[in-house]
């Protein structure tokens, strides 16, 4: 019972709760939104969003933050389909485009690690760089012709009408949440999010570590990029622009602290889904997807000022339990003293 | 620390005389002020801004929620004068009031719910440009038409040129500057600012209400923005609901080249403002006098900001990097 009772309070499932709580909500309205086609097809249209927002998840849980990931996605995803268009292999293509992806996780990693530079200034930087490069290696041009083999990849089913992608995603993602929270160097990310100098001093490396979250961060980028062209068929040099921040807000929706140290991949993941449902949702609901960043925007901010008033008024419960458990056995000493005197 | 302060100043300015010395000198034209101050339009938003925000970071927050404020701004003011029939002046105010509710909405939670800043703004990007599109629907016109039509008066606020010269928008930005400076460094109200971004709990035991004073800020930088869209939309000639989104990251680019921490307590107005020029002139001189195209110019903006804050970092403590390396080698 105990344990049924933080699991309920953990963050996942109460996102995960949420999630269902919409789509229920939605069914309500408009029954046809309970087909279970149409619920798949939100988890199969948040692929991309899933991969972003696990692999910033990385990052974010150990207490910095990657705002170069939507231009990571598109030079990925440039390069990658360049190569698809010339004819090369769909093995090289991809090993190169996750490449790039880890190369660019690592200079970030780098500076920000290394050289102790707020991560949010140098990913901006860095963000500014690698958008321009996009455009340097494209261009300008859109690339399009991509091999109809790759593209119609998917479309692929792997069970029944959920595609290989999201399979291949949700596996992977499954896999490393058990990393992350059962194995001793998973726990290391949380551990460095929550205190990097106590992780430090327990000789946890703090900064191969977040070294390390920065390159996990990079791959899953350009993976998401290899998913974004086939879904997409072409890629434009402005691929993935400001899909950082929606990745972000997809962490915060799944219940991951930006100040680190909390959460786990299956509550970006589903974070993810909520995100990517919005626009779907309020079709299914007879609005126009006109309204699509306003919900966002105020389920973000809602679900993040109740999270936050919650927990600080947890910790002044405590703190006045802590007082008033002081004080009682403060007083119970001085009266038995005085007993004792007298 | 001051003398530090002043030393950065220095060497933003020393970059900016260099910058016009090389474009000067790869195409005279850079100098006609007719070409000089016809780029200003470009740059202008990105400076007013910046100096505002750069208060939001002394305090030790970020504000990425102000490029959507922008395109709030101008699509209230359109649908006002257009669709409710208001003044364009009224209007003007209309959507300052606007602007200055978002931000203060955001500082709320910030300052007085103590959620993360970021998270906060991130939220307020996506609900004002969300809520600029619902109102731009409000209107007749469509959309991706944007409002236009604009009376002479409105127009001409930043055709106009003093002495024929100087444009109004300039004049604009160095009366905000002015402020921004007096207000940051010359009044007890900066103080606070400093103060709370240093240590809130020890601005709070010496009396300062230093909620109010985060709170402000937000405001204040969300004002500057709605000014910043009303002499956007001036120039353009057109309200749109989208017109702020690629400004944010010009915006905190600006503000950290100009010298401001963020993690607070620390920065500049001069600073800022100087390095939003230094940007500003970047992105106008490269095209023109080195023909490099426009959508490059993220890389040299981008590279800039990265060697500075690189550079900061390695000078601050040389022994981290080496002892790095070594472990390394």
């Amino acid at each position: 019972m105990g344990q049924f009772k933080k699991l309920l309070k953990s963050h996942e499932v109460s996102s995960f709760l949420f999630l269902v709580a919409l789509i229920l909500l939605v069914g309500c309205v408009n029954p046809s939104f309970l087909q279970p086609t149409s619920i798949l097809n939100c988890f199969n249209d948040s692929v991309v969003f899933t991969l972003l927002a696990g692999g910033i998840a990385f990052v974010i849980l150990t207490g910095e933050i990657d705002v170069s990931i939507g231009a990571t996605l598109g030079i990925s995803a440039a390069v990658g389909a360049t190569l698809l268009r010339d004819g090369s292999n769909w093995m090289i293509a991809v090993l190169t485009a996750l490449s790039i992806g880890a190369v660019v996780g690592l200079v970030n990693g780098l500076g920000v690690a290394v050289l102790n530079i707020p991560s949010l200034i140098f990913t901006l930087g860095v963000n500014g760089v690698v958008r321009g490069m996009i455009y340097v290696y494209t261009k300008g041009a859109w690339v399009e012709n991509l091999p109809p083999a790759y593209t119609k990849l998917s479309n692929q089913p792997l069970v029944g009408q959920l595609t290989i992608f999201y399979g291949i995603t949700l596996a992977g993602v499954i896999i490393l949440h058990f990393v992350l929270t059962k194995t001793k160097k998973g726990k290391y990310f949380i551990a460095v999010g929550d205190n990097a100098a106590g992780a430090n001093l327990v000789g946890i490396p703090a900064v191969q570590t977040k070294i390390l979250a920065y390159v996990i961060c990079g791959v899953f980028a350009a993976a998401a990029g290899m998913i974004y062209t086939s879904r997409i068929g072409f890629i434009t040099p402005t691929a993935g622009n400001s899909y950082e921040m929606k990745a972000i807000a997809a962490c915060v929706l799944g219940g991951i602290s930006l100040s680190g140290g909390q959460g786990s991949l299956i509550g970006a993941s589903i974070g993810a889904v909520i995100m990517s449902s919005i626009s779907r949702i309020l079709v299914f609901l007879g609005f126009s997807s006109d309204y699509d960043n306003t919900i966002t925007g105020v389920l973000l901010i809602t679900i993040v000022v109740i999270n936050t008033v919650t927990q600080n008024k947890a910790i002044l419960k405590n703190r006045h339990q802590i007082l008033a458990a002081r004080t009682a056995v403060k007083t119970g000493e001085t009266e038995r003293k005085g007993g004792l005197q007298q | 620390m001051k003398k530090a302060l002043k030393r950065w100043e220095t060497v933003l300015f020393c970059i900016l005389i260099l910058e016009f010395v090389i474009f000067a000198s790869a195409n005279s034209k850079f100098l006609m002020p007719r070409v000089l101050f016809g780029s200003i339009n470009d740059i202008i938003p990105t400076c007013i801004i910046s100096l505002f925000v750069t208060f939001v970071m002394i305090t030790g927050g970020i504000d990425i929620q102000a490029g959507s404020i922008v395109g709030l701004t101008s699509i209230v003011l359109g649908v006002s004068w257009q669709d409710w029939g208001l003044n364009i002046w009224a209007a003007s105010l209309l959507a300052i009031l606007v602007a200055a509710l978002a931000g203060s909405i955001s500082g709320y939670f910030v300052a007085y719910c103590g959620v993360q800043p970021m998270v906060v703004t991130l939220g307020g990007s996506f609900l004002f440009s969300g809520i600029a599109l619902l109102v731009s629907n409000l209107s007749a016109t469509e959309s991706y038409k944007g409002i236009s039509g604009f009376p002479e008066s409105f127009v001409s606020l930043s055709k106009k040129k003093l002495f024929g010269v100087i444009p109004n928008q300039v004049i604009i930005f160095l009366a905000l500057a002015v402020i921004a400076y007096i207000l940051l460094h010359k009044t007890k109200y900066g103080r606070k600012i400093f103060l709370v971004g240093v240590n809130q709990n020890a601005a709070e035991y010496s009396g300062i209400n230093s909620r109010l004073v985060i709170l402000s800020t937000y405001v204040l930088s969300s004002i500057s923005a709605s000014i910043a869209g009303i002499v956007l939309t001036s120039y353009l000639g057109t309200a749109k609901s989208d017109i702020g989104a690629t400004l944010t990251m010009p915006i905190i680019t600006a503000v950290v080249l100009g010298g401001t921490l963020s993690t607070g307590g620390k920065g500049s107005a001069l600073g800022t403002s100087l390095a939003a020029v230094v940007i500003g002139m970047l992105r106008f001189g490269l095209p023109l006098c080195f023909k490099v195209s426009q959508q490059y110019l993220d890389i040299p903006v981008g590279l800039i900001l990265l060697i500075v804050v690189i550079g900061r970092s390695i000078a601050n403590n040389p022994k981290v990097v080496a002892k790095f390396a070594k472990g390394r080698m």
